[in-house]
């Protein structure tokens, strides 16, 4: 209990003077947590206090992100390459940053990324560990994290999952995401050997395989959005029910989750789906959704913003914008960025919250990429994500949605393969997406064109040496 | 009915209030354990570092005792029971209530040290407030160690440890000594104690707060039947055999003629061995959330009340 306390102390002085952590301690204060929870069954009053700072009130949250943003740009201004150059460029004094003077720095696009990755890394980095983007918005990013990085973010992570009593010590998670995401399967399994968790990670794998191995043991499970459409589809072909499963939680990162498709995993295997934001070149910096379906972001770590697409300043309310991610330091340091432009869409809520989560700001959830945004007519745009949910929404459950949509004459023309819309007629169809606010005429293809509409996720297959899956089957 | 001779009435005096004292501060701590549960951190179990710490202070503590003048060993005194009082009453009472009781028991201690100690009749009436004030604080203290995850390992290892300390005090450098004759006569004594005529017998506190620890570490490990196997080693070990022990040897008669008995050294090795036997009889320490998995337990904190909730 003394040892812990000092602990606690020391992580305190790190997240508040922005020093580096000593992951040694942090690590053993996971321990301390884990042990915390085995003796009593449960963590103390007031636990989540522990790793959140108190952003309830707007003068906290604006000091600590002035603090921090001048904090990291110092190091950046010393110690990146790109960054020294961009500030110099820019006219950005690294003494007077804050929140408001960030908003006259240009943002860091991925073509910056991709087109100068050295410069990045900042001096007497060491960097471990290279990541890589699953590219399907177009060619791969790579990241390189070093070992301190991970061992912060896995230990925050861990920590974070005994106080919201996300992970136990008994649990099995099993990870599905691509092999290539090394830093999210890392992390997945930092973590789980931190809580003293298992941890099978499986990657994106022929489906009925994946069923296999999660019926009856795995008890958390790390997914895309696309790959747990085709579980569900899979896992419901085979007549599997909740009680196959011993699962209590799934975690739904990345892509586009439909309310149809969570609520057919909910039903198939009896454990609630969250969606979360998380991107690997912001990382830690993630968000998660609360039950109003906002999505909260994470401000102890980085700075979030969301400006307009064209403009580029601060998006009003209810209005589309870019999220715009700047991870702080002590929390990043070998390959950092400062307003990195994720292109992810979402909308500043537009009147104060009343979710569980209203302390904390929200913004709507990701709506899409925003090059896939659809101009149907000045001023009307149709977001990926009201497509999306459209199509997972026909009766036939064509999961996960592949489809192509572009404007045509003032409305939506939406290419969907022919086994999307059978059974239904022309002007069912157009009163489907009419009932969800969509004014569209939907063309259909032959089902054999149906991957090269809509790339997904759970594209990426790792295919065995026995029965090999096509890649989109 | 004649004059008790001098050894026999202070032996017997000796015995009736380690006796009583020990039964009372563990009863008081059984009750507590079962029916009251106190706030504890977001994150911590009390664990072998703790123990250390612990042991650090109670070698440290008295060596300050003995260096402090006495006015500010008697506010740090005050301090350690006021806040003793206050973080084993505030869950039963609630905060308001707690500061009053708190500050009328402290308030009482201090003047009737200062006031009530010229006749016999006083120092009975300063015993008994004083005696009070110590039980509530080793009751309190008890249960915060082990209500915060202390466990009867720990325990039984601390008991071993002190019981060289305590040997090694009494006899080797004789603080314990130094410090009885320096706390009696005033306010805060950390002794329970009781006078008749011109003998004051006491009991210390550190001495009732390692038994009390050990009976309620094994309620919350092993159960009932472990803690009455506790209570009797504490009783025997802790109160009998140290008070009949002047009958048998005047070794422990000081130049003053004052009996200076180390207590824990009977008691340690007894507690240590009882807690192997009951380790191999039942196996692995049952954990706080098992215990308060009990029907007979109160799991959640009392709503704040003037009276405990005795079944």
């Amino acid at each position: 209990m003394f040892e812990t306390g000092v602990r606690q102390l020391r992580m305190a002085l790190s997240m508040t003077w922005g020093r580096p952590f000593d992951t040694g301690s942090l690590t053993r204060l996971v321990a301390d947590a884990v042990a915390t929870v085995a003796e009593f069954g449960e963590l103390g009053l007031e636990a989540r206090e522990v790793i959140e700072t108190p952003f309830a009130d707007d003068a906290d949250r604006a000091d600590h992100a002035d603090r921090s943003i001048r904090r990291t740009a110092r190091r950046l201004a010393d110690l990146s390459p790109f960054y020294a150059e961009l500030f110099a460029a820019s006219g950005f004094h690294v003494g007077t940053a804050d929140a408001t003077t960030l908003l006259g720095l240009p943002t860091t696009t991925k073509h910056d990324l991709m087109s100068r990755p050295r410069d990045f890394l900042c001096r007497g980095s060491e960097p471990h560990l290279a990541t890589r983007t699953t590219g399907t918005t177009g060619r791969a990013l790579e990241i390189w994290l070093s070992r301190y990085e991970l061992e912060v973010a896995a230990a925050l992570g861990a920590l974070s999952g005994v106080l919201h009593d996300e992970l136990h010590g008994d649990d099995l998670m099993q990870v599905h995401v691509s092999s290539r995401a090394t830093a999210a399967v890392q992390l997945a399994s930092m973590t789980c050997r931190l809580v003293g968790a298992r941890c099978r990670v499986l990657g994106i794998i022929a489906v009925d395989d994946a069923l296999d191995a999660l019926a009856g043991s795995a008890t958390t499970m790390s997914v895309n959005a696309s790959y747990l459409a085709e579980l569900v589809v899979a896992a419901q072909a085979r007549g599997l029910r909740p009680d196959d499963f011993r699962l209590r939680r799934i975690d739904c990162v990345s892509e586009i989750l439909s309310p149809a498709v969570r609520a057919a995993a909910e039903q198939t295997f009896g454990a609630p789906v969250s969606d979360n934001f998380g991107m690997t070149e912001v990382i830690p910096v993630t968000a998660t959704s609360c039950s109003a379906g906002h999505l909260h972001h994470d401000l102890t770590m980085g700075h979030v913003e969301v400006l307009d697409l064209r403009s580029g300043d601060p998006a009003a309310p209810g209005e589309l914008g870019t999220l715009v991610v700047s991870p702080y330091f002590p929390y990043r340091e070998c390959m950092p960025v400062l307003r990195y432009d994720t292109r992810d869409v979402v909308r500043p809520l537009a009147g104060p919250a009343t979710c569980e989560q209203a302390g904390i700001p929200g913004t709507s959830a990701v709506l899409g990429k925003a090059s896939q945004l659809v101009e149907v007519a000045p001023g009307h745009v149709v977001t990926p994500r009201e497509l999306v949910e459209a199509v997972e929404d026909l009766p036939s459950r064509p999961w996960p949605a592949r489809f192509h949509a572009e404007p045509e004459g003032g409305r939506v023309r939406i290419d969907l393969p022919a086994g999307a819309v059978d059974g239904m007629s022309s002007a069912g169809l157009t009163d489907h997406f009419a009932e969800r606010g969509l004014d569209a005429r939907v063309r259909v293809l032959d089902d054999h064109r149906a991957p090269s509409l809509r790339r997904v996720r759970s594209d990426l297959r790792e295919l065995g040496f026995v029965a090999p899956e096509p890649v989109g089957a | 009915m004649g004059t008790p001779t001098s050894t026999t009435l202070p032996t017997f005096l000796a015995l009736g209030v380690a006796i009583a004292g020990t039964l009372l501060t563990m009863a008081l701590s059984v009750l507590y354990l079962r029916h009251v549960r106190m706030e504890r951190p977001a994150i911590g179990t009390f664990n072998g570092v703790d123990v250390v710490v612990v042991f650090g202070f109670i070698v440290v503590l008295p060596l300050l005792y003995l260096v402090l003048p006495l006015t500010p060993l008697l506010v740090v005194l005050g301090l350690t029971f006021t806040s003793a009082l206050v973080f084993g009453l505030r869950p039963v009472l609630g905060p308001a209530a707690t500061w009053i009781v708190v500050g009328v028991v402290i308030a009482a201690n201090i003047w009737m040290g200062r006031t009530m100690l010229g006749t016999v009749v006083g120092w009975q009436l300063f015993w008994i407030e004083n005696d009070l004030l110590v039980v509530g604080a080793a009751v309190a203290t008890a249960n915060l160690y082990v209500q915060g995850g202390m466990r009867l390992r720990h325990v039984a290892w601390f008991g071993l440890v002190l019981a060289v300390y305590d040997a090694v005090f009494t006899f080797v450098w004789p603080i314990t000594n130094t410090l009885a004759q320096r706390f009696i006569g005033w306010p805060f004594d950390p002794s329970v104690g009781f006078r008749i005529g011109i003998y004051n017998a006491t009991i210390g506190l550190g001495d009732l707060l390692i038994y009390s620890l050990f009976v309620i570490a094994a309620l919350k490990a092993y159960g009932p039947r472990a803690a009455r196997g506790a209570a009797v080693i504490s009783v025997l070990c802790g109160a009998v055999v140290p008070a009949l022990l002047p009958l048998i040897t005047d070794v422990f008669i000081d130049a003053r003629t004052d009996v200076i008995v180390p207590a824990q050294a009977a008691f340690g090795p007894a507690a240590f061995l009882y807690y192997r036997w009951l380790r191999r009889t039942y196996g692995a320490e049952r954990t706080m959330a098992g215990f308060l998995g009990r029907a007979d337990v109160d799991r959640q904190a009392p709503t704040p009340s003037f009276a405990l909730s005795v079944p």
